[in-house]
């Protein structure tokens, strides 16, 4: 019942600089120097931080001018979305089992 | 859109009482019987133990388990999975908090997990990729009306 799993995709993810590029890319796509203006970071680090989220898979660029113009995959991202989805899902399945169990003492208590 | 990376977060009603639900949430006892196979701890804050899962060829996978705090029947909060030897804190351990609310004969649970952005998504994939492995509804789901039974008995 696992799912396949991306080491680089979650790794790309984990991190609230790459996280906060995806955010800005959602709004509109944008360059390693666009997106430095939105980010207490040098342009460089932007521009690797976009290599990461490449490599993942989670944007795509195209080349513009001098630069190359990123924007966001939304089927891998919803993909990397889901993944953390399935963590909630263990958590749904021990929670019902806490109520019932609970449930099942209190009403031996009660009886 | 961050929220939803950094914390899990459930609420659910139980018909029963705070007492008899942080019992459940909070006593090695109990949490065998919805979640790891051994539960090796106190629940006083501080007491430091571990929790195993065992493998389908019979070996016990075991992972730290510190409680953070304890405060019957209110409060319930532990973390897990550092390193054996390392002392839990943010950084190196996912943080499961439980709030118990008296409603009416019953108790309103929260439950919020956190840590996955400190600790990076290769933990947080791996152990839900365990947990996937080790929990499903088929493993656990025919086993409690036998302990009910079994606290039944013993009452």
């Amino acid at each position: 019942m696992s799912t396949a799993v991306d080491d680089e995709l979650w790794s790309a993810i984990g991190d609230p600089t790459r996280r906060r590029l995806i955010d800005l890319l959602l709004d509109e796509d944008g360059t390693a120097t666009s997106l430095s203006g939105h980010l207490p970071v040098t342009r460089q680090a932007v521009a690797k931080h976009l290599a990461v989220l490449d490599r993942a898979g989670l944007v795509t660029g195209t080349t513009a001018g001098r630069e190359r113009r990123y924007r966001v995959d939304r089927a891998q991202l919803a993909r990397a979305i889901a993944q953390l989805t399935e963590v909630g899902e263990t958590w749904d399945a021990r929670l019902d089992r806490i109520k019932r169990l609970a449930e099942s003492i209190q009403r031996e208590k009660d009886a | 859109m961050n929220a939803q990376y950094d914390t899990i977060e459930r609420e659910i009603r139980i018909n029963a009482s705070p007492e008899v639900v942080f019992d459940v949430v909070s006593s090695p006892e109990h949490l065998t019987e919805w979640w790891p196979d051994e539960a090796q701890y106190e629940a006083v804050p501080g007491s430091a133990g571990r929790i195993g899962f065992k493998e389908q060829d019979g070996t016990v996978d075991w992972q730290q388990f510190t409680v953070v705090d304890a405060r019957p029947p209110r409060h319930f909060s532990f973390r897990w999975t550092h390193l054996e030897g390392e002392t839990a804190a943010p950084g190196n351990s996912f943080l499961v908090e439980f709030d118990l609310e008296p409603d009416g004969a019953g108790t309103v649970l929260r439950m919020v997990e956190s840590g996955f952005r400190e600790r990076g998504w290769d933990e947080a994939k791996a152990v839900a990729e365990h947990a996937a492995h080790v929990e499903g509804w088929g493993i656990f789901l025919p086993r409690l009306p036998v302990y009910a039974e079994k606290v039944g008995a013993s009452r």
